[in-house]
């Protein structure tokens, strides 16, 4: 077997900067609590939807369980879910396999 | 400045204050909803959730501030732009925990269709439901008449 020499540290260091790359998804998740006119709320207070978005997000994620309401970059992505956790929703994270 | 004043059973609601207390002191040092990003180091992340929690408390501060001597000799609380940001959110964050701590037996199909017989559930149950829903006529009430200034502010 040959003998390769190996640094670890910049391998994985690699590899978290290329997943933080690309493009990422901003989901909520359905939760039994917040009320639907709440989220309609937030998601027209944090992404300045319009009345008629913001409801057809909020009824995708009351009824499939989770929405896409944003997609971006990492950065842009975080500072959303930020807010939408200060808002009390169940929000997440998910690299967008599509891009 | 628009202003909304909501006068209030004593009776009714002044008990319910004492869950709405216990439930606030519980979320000084956790979010009412979990943070769920798990791919950040460990500084980014308590960065994040210290930012999170101060933005809870102070919405609880804000939504205690209603219940003050005023209240409790007239009963009635005010909303305005000033506030109701903070206690629509601070409802949010109370009525998580309500579900965590005391409505997981009700079952979450009955908790979002509200279809429940009060006088079916023991006190503990029922004082923790009728604060639930007591909040979220609060959330209602604001979202009805002061959405506008919550989405411009």
């Amino acid at each position: 077997m040959p003998h390769i020499k190996t640094s670890p540290s910049p391998a994985p260091r690699t590899e978290t900067k290329l997943q933080l790359e690309g493009v990422w998804r901003v989901v909520v998740l359905n939760d039994p609590v917040n009320l639907m006119s709440y989220v309609v709320l937030v998601f027209k207070k944090v992404f300045g939807f319009e009345e008629n978005k913001a409801r057809k997000h909020m009824l995708e994620v009351h009824e499939l369980g989770r929405s896409i309401v944003w997609t971006g970059l990492r950065e842009k992505a975080e500072a959303y879910v930020f807010t939408l956790q200060q808002w009390h929703l169940t929000a997440v994270l998910e690299p967008d396999e599509a891009h | 400045m628009k202003r909304i004043e909501v006068k209030l059973s004593l009776p009714v609601v002044a008990p319910l204050l004492d869950v709405v207390k216990e439930l606030a002191d519980g979320l000084r040092k956790n979010l009412a909803a979990p943070n769920q990003v798990v791919d950040i180091d460990a500084d980014f992340r308590d960065a994040w959730v210290g930012e999170l929690l101060s933005s809870q408390n102070d919405d609880l501060h804000t939504l205690l501030a209603l219940f003050d001597e005023d209240f409790f000799s007239e009963g009635v609380v005010a909303f305005d732009e000033k506030n109701a940001e903070a206690i629509v959110r601070a409802c949010a964050a109370i009525r998580l925990r309500l579900r965590e701590r005391f409505l997981k037996p009700l079952g979450d199909e009955t908790l979002e269709s509200g279809d429940i017989d009060l006088e079916k559930l023991d006190e503990p149950l029922r004082k923790a439901f009728m604060c639930y829903l007591f909040l979220a006529t609060v959330q209602e009430l604001i979202i009805q008449h002061l959405d506008e200034s919550i989405l411009g502010s």
